[in-house]
């Protein structure tokens, strides 16, 4: 009896701040550069160094020394402005030979934008640069107000791209609606073709491959289970991860877990039959933003675990998955550093990299405690 | 002045009431038209949530909106004080259109209230805002006829 009562005891302890606090102590953060204006994505360059975002419209370049250098970029009607501007660049999976680069981004007008995702070089010649720009995707239609982008992208093992997009917010009835792009998941080739397997290829937005998303935050796929993990923001409440499965509802905002800014109800239910729920809920809300698979072996007891950096929560939560497959928090981090967080990325070191939001943020770098 | 501190708390608590009630219609509204069933015990369910959580936002709003609009509205009926019951009701509905636009303004979202994304709604909650006007000058300024007591 008394072993089952301290192993819940245990059981009890790991989700208490408290014991966080002392599983931090494996691990040290620090800082590689700060002096980033509302930085939003990393890449790891297979040459060493980060190409990091800023969604004010930056494109950076920084040395594992922390010496932070402009990469020149011109993106066509970059539309910068409260939650609109640069969000995402991904290496893509032949970056090594062809030195292609995906950057997803807002682009037209107050009255009139959406997300855009450009392919692009960067020449391995110094200073780095983005050049031979080719649009391969923008988001339809073309809507007012600076909200609600999404803006996450991965790769999956067929070589094609998902692009996370978000609802506009004004428009979040649009999310069931098969016939654009506001509040889905949409898939790509690399140079912008529809894949002839996509789910809705008899809609008028062919390139979509799940829906019914709010705004989604957080895209990766894991290749040893091959799934794709999802985060996205609810409203007041309601922040979800998912398992993004091709040609499924995710129900915003038939179905949500939380209710509107204003305390209104977006809507009564939270779960209805056909459509898909949350492996795991946020609420209140923690404003997961990037989400990484950790498939390094450098931070012991992590691999194969999900990474989520939160904005409103200020930390950096870890999921395992347990014997029956669900996704149990098993750590928070970075609670005492206090700052919002944007991004969390695995570098090719296996050391696990955070972008901080604000307009002197900074980059971490996460490592096992006792190796430099 | 106690009777004007209660006429306006009164006003102010019926159109929070009304307008909270109006909001959830445009909601429901909207998910019945993507094919959802709603049975009334849910729609009243959602009236009731929402009374409780909705209408303390729609009264800071209308408390913002009416403390600068009825005064103008005093200070017009100083000089058409036959007009003054419209004055105040206009003052209301201004008054109350006026604060959705600036709050959107300032919040990050684009529309803070849901039923605010139409015209239709917009007017149907701004027209809270009369009905503001129309309370708290009954009560703060009734008619002599309005005081009558009924012949039984």
């Amino acid at each position: 009896m008394k072993t089952v009562v301290t192993a819940a005891l245990l059981s009890l302890l790991t989700v208490l701040p408290g014991h966080a606090q002392v599983a931090e102590n494996n691990y040290q953060a620090e800082e590689v550069v700060t002096g980033l204006h509302y930085p939003w994505s990393i890449a790891s360059l297979p040459e060493g160094g980060w190409l990091v975002t800023e969604r004010s419209g930056g494109l950076k370049h920084v040395t594992a020394a922390g010496v932070v250098t402009a990469v020149a970029a011109e993106f066509p009607d970059l539309y910068v402005e409260s939650q609109a501007g640069l969000f995402e660049l991904q290496l893509t999976p032949d970056f090594d030979n062809t030195r292609a680069v995906v950057v997803s981004y807002a682009c037209g007008t107050g009255d009139a934008n959406n997300t855009c995702v450009v392919r692009g070089i960067i020449p391995e010649d110094r200073p780095y640069r983005l050049t031979d720009l080719q649009m391969i995707f923008t988001a339809q239609p073309k809507k007012a107000g600076a909200s609600h982008y999404g803006g996450r992208m991965t790769w999956l093992a067929d070589g094609t791209l998902l692009i996370g997009l978000g609802d506009g917010f004004d428009y979040r009835e649009q999310a069931q609606n098969l016939d654009n792009h506001l509040g889905t998941i949409v898939r790509i080739h690399a140079d912008g073709r529809v894949p002839d397997d996509n789910p809705y290829l008899h809609k008028q937005a062919p390139e979509i491959y799940s829906y019914g998303h709010r705004n989604v935050q957080g895209l990766v796929y894991d290749p040893v289970r091959d799934a794709v993990w999802q985060h996205e923001h609810g409203p007041r409440g309601g922040d979800e991860l998912n398992k993004i499965i091709a040609g499924k509802n995710y129900g915003w905002p038939l179905v949500s877990y939380g209710i509107d800014y204003s305390g209104a109800r977006v809507t009564p239910f939270d779960d209805l039959p056909g459509l898909v729920s949350p492996l795991y809920h946020w609420t209140p809300s923690l404003a997961p933003a990037g989400l990484a698979l950790y498939s390094g072996h450098a931070l012991e007891g992590w691999h194969g675990d999900l990474l989520v950096a939160h904005l409103v929560g200020r930390r950096l939560q870890r999921f395992s998955q347990d014997a029956s497959g669900e996704w149990q928090l098993t750590e928070e981090l970075l609670n005492e550093y206090g700052a919002r967080l944007r991004a969390v990325h695995v570098g090719r070191d296996g050391a696990v990299y955070v972008l901080t939001d604000s307009d002197n943020a900074a980059l971490l770098r996460i490592t096992q405690k006792g190796t430099d | 002045m106690l009777r004007t501190i209660l006429a306006f708390i009164i006003a102010i608590i019926a159109a929070a009431l009304v307008a909270s009630v109006i909001q959830t219609q445009f909601n429901l509204a909207a998910l019945s038209e993507l094919t959802l069933d709603i049975d009334i015990n849910t729609r009243i369910s959602t009236i009731i949530h929402d009374i409780i959580h909705f209408s303390p936002t729609i009264a800071v709003i209308l408390l913002a909106a009416l403390l600068i609009a009825f005064p103008v509205a005093y200070f017009l009926a100083q000089r058409w004080p036959s007009y003054e019951r419209w004055l105040f009701m206009a003052a209301g509905g201004v008054g109350l259109a006026v604060a959705f636009s600036v709050v959107d303004a300032l919040v990050p979202m684009p529309t803070l209230i849901a039923a605010n994304r139409t015209l239709f709604g917009f007017v149907l909650m701004s027209l809270t805002g009369v009905l503001a006007g129309w309370v708290f000058d009954r009560l703060w300024n009734p008619r002599r006829y309005e005081l009558k007591e009924p012949v039984a």
